[in-house]
């Protein structure tokens, strides 16, 4: 009986050494919005976190040396690129130790660099213009066009480092492309009524979105990118909404909404809050769940 | 064999015949390759090229067109001040800031230049160069090793000693205009740095904690004189909440000291708390700090000991308030005791590259006698954006 034991337990032992089973890759991203494309992508054979929170500004995260204990064992870095982590994630990375994810290493995939970037300065830069991204607008993960392509080089990088699940990469790949497909059908429905009208944003966090939408920002709350709103600003913001007939302003949550409600009290605009990112709310716990919650905002806010 | 085939390769290239065939790449690399194919044919349009080992303007820096010219960041931080005290030179001494007594008086702090880049794919490069009315000094300049195995990592070149927490900051990186005075009497006046080598070991824990072991030529207390100096640091950073992290370390230096006067051994503890909720700009810090030294002649029960406490509070993105306490040894002014400093901050930052502050100090001195000391400073930065310090 012992005997039969130990050999069912070798034979066992030799075939799960014939056909190790594969863990899943670690993919650490710097924002929760990548970390959903990526578990769109990776599906289960992925383990996925992200080092901030949708609800943080992403471009304040604080370079807690913890996260660098996180960053030290990751398969993968997808970061957004374009400056967006300028202030926190340089550190980190070199805290880490982990040489593939350093800035050009085979396992940091930066996902600004696969995607048409908008805002990109056209003459000389400094920051007289506030705090500006000189690579172009990193807040391009809500346009569905460029989210795809993000996904698209987030398949393509994991069938580099696990080429034995590139095919289960590539068809999970094709239906996130085919369930945004349809999902843009039903958005793009919801907004038609309202083509060509324009919202005021905090920050420039919804100019793609916009761009893929076909509404328009009349202005913005900040007067320069990063610069918070004087009171003169935001008066001549309220003879712009009146001028322009603009009807809502949308605030990321994690902005302080108090210059939005002046310019409410001001000249009757509605606030729209919004989630920052995907997490943000508890009904962006996804990406689609994210687009939905924005495009649903854009109709509030442009009605 | 790889001599044999450079020669070949030269006979060959004189003779105009075609190199020997060379082994095919694995079976594993082809099939590894004809995947990454297939899906990128799959991809179509959409499958980009892969960036490997390309440049990723968009990350490695805060200058893209710059990056492009292989330029390193570069970065100015100006300080300037005026500065009000009651306290005569003596009462003030030793210090890094030593005021006219009853002079309203405006004065450059300092003026950083910082020179930032990966030098190869091993390393990485910074520089520091401080220009203040003594000159111009090398305040850092060193390698940083990005992907050494087992968790290490070394710096090497000028280096701020891994000793304490606040001793190893930049100007810009203080919350306070100047340095605690415990930390200036007991560890130096610019902090303790030197040129040397510094190796950390990032223990494979679920949470940060770091150890050092550097080897310098440094030069503690006024400056004046190097010691070769061995320092062991260890540092651990724990999440207590997603809104509250802990940091604590302990250090401890051993100076080769030939002369009584000189610093034998210097220990230190440092505890530091931020609370911040994780959606808002604001947050808290509170940050303690204490040393011991032990000159080349004294006992151990001779040595000098100090430290302070702080608290500084974030309002918002642009208000900054804290109080400072601050317990040292007496200055050269008095044969011994300690001297106390109470000190409070407000900070306003119109953007995230100026500050302005105001610091008022009350000094007790040894004896009860009192004094004041009033800074208004202001900081700007040009150039490549730095990290937040955390």
């Amino acid at each position: 009986m012992r005997t039969v034991a130990l050999a069912a337990f070798a034979a066992g032992f030799l075939a799960a050494a014939a056909s190790p089973a594969r863990a899943a890759v670690g993919v650490l991203t710097t924002t929760e919005g990548l970390a959903a494309v990526v578990r769109e992508v990776g599906g289960d054979r992925v383990k996925v976190s992200a080092l901030s929170r949708g609800i943080q500004d992403p471009h304040f995260v604080d370079a807690n040396p913890s996260l660098a204990v996180k960053l030290r064992n990751a398969d993968l870095l997808v970061d957004v690129g374009m400056d967006l982590e300028i202030g926190w994630l340089p550190p980190l990375v070199t805290q880490s130790r982990n040489g593939a994810i350093q800035p050009g290493g085979a396992r940091r995939l930066t996902a600004g660099n696969f995607v048409s970037p908008m805002d990109l300065p056209t003459g000389p830069v400094d920051r007289s213009q506030g705090d500006i991204h000189p690579s172009g607008n990193p807040h391009f993960l809500s346009d569905p066009r460029r989210a795809v392509q993000v996904a698209a080089a987030v398949a393509g990088r994991l069938s580099e480092i696990d080429p034995e699940n590139a095919s289960y990469y590539r068809e999970r790949l094709q239906a996130f492309q085919a369930k945004v497909a349809a999902a843009e059908k039903g958005w793009k429905a919801q907004l038609a009524p309202f083509a060509g009208r324009s919202v005021i944003t905090q920050h420039k966090t919804l100019t793609y979105l916009l761009d893929w939408s076909g509404l328009k920002a009349a202005g913005y709350m900040e007067p320069k990118q990063g610069v918070a709103p004087p009171p003169s600003h935001v008066a001549s913001l309220a003879a712009l909404v009146k001028a322009a007939g603009v009807k809502g302003v949308l605030v990321e949550n994690y902005y302080d909404r108090r210059p939005a409600e002046q310019l409410r009290d001001l000249s009757g605009v509605k606030v729209v809050v919004i989630p920052g990112d995907v997490g943000g709310t508890r009904e962006a716990s996804d990406w689609f769940g994210f687009v939905d919650v924005l495009v649903k905002s854009l109709v509030q806010a442009v009605q | 064999m790889v001599n044999m085939m450079l020669l070949w390769m030269l006979v060959a290239q004189a003779s105009g015949a075609p190199p020997p065939a060379i082994d095919p790449a694995p079976p594993a690399a082809d099939e590894r390759k004809r995947m990454v194919e297939n899906v990128d044919q799959a991809l179509g349009a959409q499958a980009q090229p892969f960036p490997s080992g390309g440049v990723n303007v968009g990350t490695i820096g805060g200058v893209p067109i710059g990056k492009l010219m292989l330029i390193p960041d570069i970065a100015v931080v100006v300080d300037g001040a005026l500065g009000y005290t009651t306290l005569s030179t003596d009462q003030q001494t030793p210090s890094a800031l030593v005021l006219p007594q009853h002079k309203a008086w405006p004065f450059l702090q300092e003026v950083e230049l910082a020179l930032q880049a990966t030098v190869d794919p091993y390393i990485r490069g910074d520089v520091f160069l401080t220009f203040d009315p003594r000159g111009v000094s090398v305040e850092e300049a060193f390698l940083t090793t990005l992907s050494l195995p087992w968790g290490l990592q070394v710096k090497a070149g000028q280096i701020y000693t891994p000793f304490g927490r606040t001793s190893q900051l930049h100007r810009h990186q203080w919350d306070f205009i100047d340095q605690p005075l415990s930390m200036q009497r007991l560890v130096g006046l610019d902090g303790l740095s030197g040129f040397g080598g510094d190796l950390a070991w990032l223990a494979p824990l679920p949470w940060f904690a770091e150890l050092h072991l550097a080897y310098q030529a440094a030069a503690p207390g006024a400056g004046e004189v190097q010691q070769l100096t061995g320092t062991g640091r260890l540092v651990q950073y724990l999440d207590l909440a997603d809104w509250a992290t802990m940091g604590v370390g302990l250090s401890w230096s051993i100076f080769q000291a030939d002369l009584p006067e000189q610093w034998k051994n210097l220990a230190g503890a440092d505890l530091y708390v931020k609370i911040r909720e994780p959606d808002s700009r604001s947050y808290l810090l509170l940050q303690g700090e204490v040393y011991g030294r032990q000159l080349g002649g004294q006992t151990l029960g001779e040595a000098a000991w100090g430290g302070y406490g702080q608290v500084v509070w974030r309002a918002d993105r642009s208000w900054e308030a804290g109080a400072r306490y601050d317990n040292a040894p007496a200055p050269v002014a008095f044969e011994g005791g300690s001297q106390q400093t109470w000190t409070a901050l407000a900070a306003y930052l119109p953007s995230e590259f100026f500050r302005l502050r105001v610091q008022p100090s009350l000094v007790v001195l040894p004896g009860g006698s009192y004094g004041f000391q009033g800074i208004f400073s202001f900081e700007f930065t040009m150039g490549a954006h730095g990290a937040h310090p955390f």
